[in-house]
């Protein structure tokens, strides 16, 4: 009963927050293209989702904000002739190509340094800790959640894959880069909206090509000119005929140091491998390597709704928000998306914690602190804080 | 007389001969005023003789290689048509809209690597693909031996091609163009060339059949019908991955949703009732009759979107840890297709 009091009175502040900014900064809210060919949805505090919502314009939009409050706010890449009706029935009209990079799935070293793990019984939540093995020392649960607080390394992991795909995006696919859209994800990643209508008719199956092509998944040997001999694990050498020049040949190419003039260099590394199969798994991990980490269902997805830009995240209280492609170096997330107010809240805090939010530096050791609202309400949206 | 009979005009009535297909084709055959009963005049003979012989030759799963002059290939193709149409066997008019198609795919690479004339190759690349099919198709200006076409149209073709040296990641990609030789440009609009000339087959209206054309169509019939009498094959043993979802089943215990679909899937193409594929998921612990019948028959396609959805690919499968494969899986792509080989 407690428990669920805290509960309503954290959201009730988290709410506050949310209220104050879809109220005072809706100029912030990127409403998108074709909106009356979108399906809508949001998830109200506390409770599931709601979708199959259609808009007429931008003024209905920002209304339903202000007037709901949702927690997270999503929109279809996809355009539909009736938005609102059951899936089934809208009648799919095309779908924007979208990727989403999330920090989470990178692998990070830095990772298990601030991810804090959350009892799944009782909600204790224990300083970071290196091991993978848990037991609650409250309870002595054995399951939890583990919750991270994005560092530096993270955003830089996920910009160096924002900067690979966006180089795979204009060189070898040829998009424009006027016709990328990107943003920071509001918690730990980013996403890329592609406004180019060539792309807008492919289908899942021809999508999971294309994140086939952008991972490096699926390359073969032979497309670098590697050829397996009939019988045995030997291969030869034979260039294709459309040369090693662009797309991934070039990167191969360029990692292994080879050019189609001569055959030797590769046939040596091919034998230095121990045959084809050693060679081709050579190419794997080297195409895993210098493909993007994307998210697969994602992109591949034509019915998806997805953050709309400009909305707050429920994971942390910050933005979905625009970053110009030539700033992405100089972009800071963790001001630059930071946009709720700074009254003053009173939290109990759950661990010590560590974060930086608006250029300013939070080292929490003490049970209690009063907070600017944008710093507690991260807390609160990480389950780190509660509502003193 | 052709359809374009001006001297300078790059494309000349024995390069038409190849694509009777060709909207300029259509038009000419239309301005010609041919009447179907002038196919009863005995010089026609040969023509009607011909298209016969053609359906036969691709019934049995072979290109007809011959090419003759204009005239002669547009009144055999349409000759060829009017049969095909009359046959009325779907089999048929399947295989023959396959095998026209390519027919056409081997002149076209063969004059996409042999003509030198800019003009002529980028005139024949508008006719084919860009009127067709509405696809821009490029020459490589940097080597001849290419054609570049546009990231996307090659996607929506290219992906639904078994074979992995068709995924993007293995082509030569460059600034949203995948660079193709003569022979793979034209093997990747096979399908569509092909349905094009299956729907050219639907779309046509005979009011009355020549005689000439009724005889040959019931010879036709006589000989290639019996091939396609309906055959049902007893499904003796199921696909391992079957097997395994069925003795999960069996046990009660709980099976993924996509392995219940592949179920589900592959059972109603199997040809089993809807009633009958319901009946197999009595034992899954969180049974609902509503509910999987509704789902059921969504699958069938008797409901919601009105699309029958296919068996998943093995591919598919082994991505999803669903594929349990064994030595009779060898070369199959499809768990519909296990035990065929065996059965044949």
């Amino acid at each position: 009963m407690e428990k669920a009091v805290t509960e309503n009175r954290n959201l009730e502040v988290v709410r506050a927050a949310f209220r104050e900014y879809y109220f005072r900064q809706s100029k912030m809210i990127e409403i998108p293209e074709g909106i009356e060919k979108r399906e809508f949805g949001y998830m109200p505090f506390g409770q599931g989702m709601v979708r199959h919502i259609s808009f007429k314009g931008p003024g209905e939009v920002l209304a339903a904000l202000v007037r709901e409050v949702p927690s997270d706010v999503y929109c279809s890449n996809a355009y539909y002739r009736f938005p609102n009706l059951p899936m089934q029935e809208k009648q799919w009209l095309g779908a924007d190509l979208i990727f989403d990079i999330d920090g989470k799935d990178l692998d990070l070293p830095c990772v298990p340094s601030h991810s804090y793990p959350v009892c799944s019984n009782c909600g204790h939540v224990s300083a970071p800790s290196e091991s993978s093995d848990y037991t609650c020392p409250s309870c002595a649960g054995k399951k939890a959640e583990w919750v991270s607080i994005p560092c530096a390394k993270c955003i830089d992991g996920s910009k160096k894959e924002a900067k690979k795909l966006i180089d795979f995006l204009t060189e070898d696919l040829g998009i424009q880069r006027s016709a990328i859209r990107l943003y920071f994800s509001g918690n730990n990643g980013f996403h890329f909206h592609i406004d180019d209508e060539s792309y807008r008719m492919l289908d899942s199956q021809a999508r999971s090509d294309l994140v086939g092509y952008l991972s490096g998944i699926g390359l073969m040997a032979e497309s670098i000119g590697v050829r397996k001999s009939p019988g045995g694990d030997l291969a030869y050498v034979k260039f294709p005929k459309s040369g090693l020049a662009y797309g991934w040949r070039k990167k191969i190419a360029d990692r292994l140091k080879i050019d189609n003039t001569s055959t030797i260099r590769l046939t040596h590394l091919v034998q230095q491998k121990g045959g084809f199969s050693a060679f081709q798994s050579e190419i794997d991990a080297i195409a895993r390597q210098a493909g993007v980490r994307i998210d697969p269902q994602v992109t591949t997805d034509v019915h998806r709704i997805f953050r709309m830009p400009g909305t707050l995240n429920s994971k942390s209280g910050l933005v979905k928000k625009r970053c110009e492609l030539d700033s992405i170096d100089s972009f800071e997330p963790f001001s630059e998306a930071c946009l709720l107010g700074d009254s003053r809240v009173q939290v109990q805090m759950k661990t010590h914690v560590r974060f930086k939010l608006k250029g300013e530096s939070f080292n929490i050791s003490k049970e209690s602190a009063e907070l600017p609202a944008f710093a507690a309400v991260y807390l609160l949206c990480k389950g780190l804080a509660q509502v003193a | 007389m052709g359809p374009k009979d001006w001297e300078d005009d790059p494309l000349q009535n024995a390069d038409y001969a190849k694509y009777p297909f060709l909207n300029d084709v259509s038009e000419f055959i239309r301005r010609s005023h041919f009447d179907f009963e002038e196919f009863d005049r005995p010089e026609m003979k040969d023509i009607v003789d011909e298209a016969a012989k053609r359906i036969e030759i691709e019934v049995d799963g072979k290109v007809y290689p011959d090419l003759d002059r204009f005239q002669k290939e547009v009144w055999t193709f349409l000759a060829s048509l009017m049969m095909v149409k009359s046959l009325g066997i779907e089999s048929i008019i399947r295989k023959y809209a396959l095998f026209e198609a390519m027919r056409a795919e081997n002149f076209l690479a063969d004059d996409l690597k042999k003509i030198k004339d800019q003009n002529k190759i980028h005139l024949l690349l508008l006719k084919v693909f860009e009127e067709l099919f509405k696809v821009k198709i490029k020459a490589d200006h940097d080597d001849m031996r290419f054609y570049k076409v546009h990231v996307t149209d090659y996607l929506k073709r290219s992906s639904h091609f078994h074979e992995q040296e068709w995924k993007l990641i293995n082509r030569m990609v460059n600034d949203g163009y995948v660079f193709l030789d003569a022979e793979e440009t034209v093997r990747l609009f096979r399908n569509e060339l092909s349905a094009l000339i299956y729907d050219r087959v639907k779309a046509m209206s005979i009011a009355s059949l020549p005689t000439s054309i009724k005889v040959k169509v019931e010879e036709l019939r006589n000989s290639l019908a019996p091939r396609y009498e309906y055959r049902t094959y007893a499904v003796t043993e199921y696909p391992p991955c079957v097997k395994h979802a069925l003795e999960v089943m069996g046990r009660g215990e709980n099976l993924p949703h996509s392995a219940r679909v592949m179920l589900a899937t592959y059972m109603l193409a199997i040809g089993k009732q809807t009633d009958e594929v319901v009946e197999l998921f009595k034992n899954a612990p969180d049974f609902n009759e509503k509910i999987t019948r509704y789902q059921v028959e969504h699958l069938a396609g008797t409901k919601g979107s009105r699309v029958k959805y296919s068996v998943p690919s093995c591919e598919k499968l082994r991505n999803e840890n669903l594929c349990f494969a064994t030595e009779d899986c060898a070369g199959i792509i499809n768990p519909v297709q296990f035990g065929r080989w065996k059965r044949q």
